[in-house]
């Protein structure tokens, strides 16, 4: 029996591998952008939907994670622009609870994404970018038009700034330098 | 590399393999392998962390919106495609139209479509005298300002289309050919046609157009009455006719 797939074209092929491939870490990556599951959501989709527009643009395969990053970025920035979300101040920010039922790893988990949540958004920004998007410092750097030494201080105090928040669990494991 | 720029690099980028890095590491006697070991279990729970659940059937969605916006592209792009080529051959067929109108008021078409009224006219073989000639073209107030020309047959004032005109048969070699002319009809130049069986020419007098037509006459024929006809309308000796 032949394929099923087998009149799908080559461009439209390379894009669904890249969405089952990829729409997951590209979720998270909103997630910790936006601190909303209905808006990252919503990045995801929008970001797909450009990619597709501007997938001749896509050298190579290998490219497509740094890609998909860095246009999810300009889509929240624009998002950002669009609504003139209410500013909050990050005590206040509450995480959606769904998106933290692990229930194995709660308690740990809960901390740490309450501390990533705390960051600022210049540190939790590249933090995201380098956990989940496996980006280098360079392509960080790339993405957000800035120096690489810049991007590494950035990350080096955002994991200062999250060592402190999580406190003793840090100090426990020996984590600050 | 110190120890304190391996744990600045580290805190920076714990998954970094730079030879550098891994080198103080396996060397260094001052625990920043320990410190590597820590780094690596807290990365290894943070990025368990930060992996919160995907919503079910995410991927699926995008791809769903993608194949919908496609196909609703693709059908509003056939949709402009079809209007475009309606617009194209409305346009074809309104300029069609608008040349088979153009051309059915041309005095070539309307010369040729008078003839089937005329056509016994052809076969006429008496010459007619200059007095009667000259009489034919008094109908359409007009006085020849030339000699009339040799064995003429036939003439008459007639309407070509709306026009006014003297139709005249000449019988030179045996061989017919109608000279039509429509006093008053101006025409900016002279050209030759083919049409329906007849070749013809129209050409461009002072007072009016004088159109030349015959069936199968030879070129030197048809010259001549064409010549011969403007020296008599037009005065002179008519040698600016061209050839056919």
């Amino acid at each position: 029996m032949p394929p099923v797939n087998k009149d799908v074209n080559p461009k439209q092929r390379q894009y669904e591998a890249m969405v089952r491939a990829l729409s997951a870490d590209l979720y998270r990556f909103a997630y910790w952008l936006s601190r909303s599951e209905t808006v990252a959501q919503d990045l995801v989709q929008e970001t797909f939907l450009r990619a597709w527009k501007n997938l001749d643009a896509l050298r190579d395969a290998e490219s497509a994670r740094p890609w998909l990053f860095t246009i999810l970025r300009r889509e929240h920035a624009r998002l950002f622009e669009r609504k003139r979300f209410d500013t909050v101040e990050l005590d206040e920010t509450v995480a959606e609870d769904t998106a933290f039922a692990s229930p194995e790893r709660s308690g740990s988990d809960a901390q740490v994404r309450d501390a990533m949540l705390r960051l600022p958004d210049k540190y939790r920004e590249p933090l995201a970018m380098q956990v989940i998007g496996g980006m280098s410092c360079d392509e960080i750097a790339a993405a957000t038009d800035q120096q690489p030494g810049a991007v590494m201080t950035q990350l080096f105090r955002a994991r200062q700034r999250l060592k402190d928040l999580l406190g003793g669990r840090a100090a426990a494991e020996g984590g600050r330098t | 590399m110190n120890c304190l720029d391996f744990r600045r690099r580290l805190t920076a980028e714990p998954r970094s393999r730079d030879p550098g890095l891994l080198a103080h590491r396996d060397s260094c006697t001052a625990g920043c392998a320990a410190f590597w070991q820590r780094a690596q279990r807290f990365e290894d729970d943070f990025e368990a962390a930060l992996a919160i659940p995907v919503p079910d059937g995410l991927a699926d969605r995008i791809l769903l919106a993608q194949a919908t916006g496609e196909r609703r592209r693709q059908v509003g792009m056939r949709r402009v495609s079809l209007a475009m080529a309606a617009s194209l051959l409305i346009a074809f067929f309104g300029a069609g139209m608008l040349w088979r109108q153009m051309d059915a008021r041309s005095l070539p078409a309307l010369a040729v479509a008078h003839m089937p009224y005329e056509i016994d006219t052809l076969a006429l073989t008496q010459p007619m005298t200059d007095a009667q000639v000259e009489a034919g073209f008094t109908g359409r107030a007009m006085h020849l300002k030339g000699p009339s020309p040799a064995d003429v047959t036939y003439v008459h004032d007639c309407m070509v289309g709306t026009y006014p005109a003297v139709h005249a048969v000449t019988r030179m070699n045996d061989e017919p050919v109608v000279a039509l002319y429509l006093p008053g009809k101006m025409s900016d130049r002279s050209e030759d046609f083919h049409r329906d069986g007849w070749d013809g020419r129209q050409i461009a007098l002072s007072g009016g157009t004088l159109v030349v037509m015959a069936q199968g006459a030879s070129r030197k024929t048809m010259d001549a009455v064409a010549r011969g006809w403007r020296s008599a309308i037009e005065g002179g000796d008519g040698t600016t006719v061209g050839q056919i």
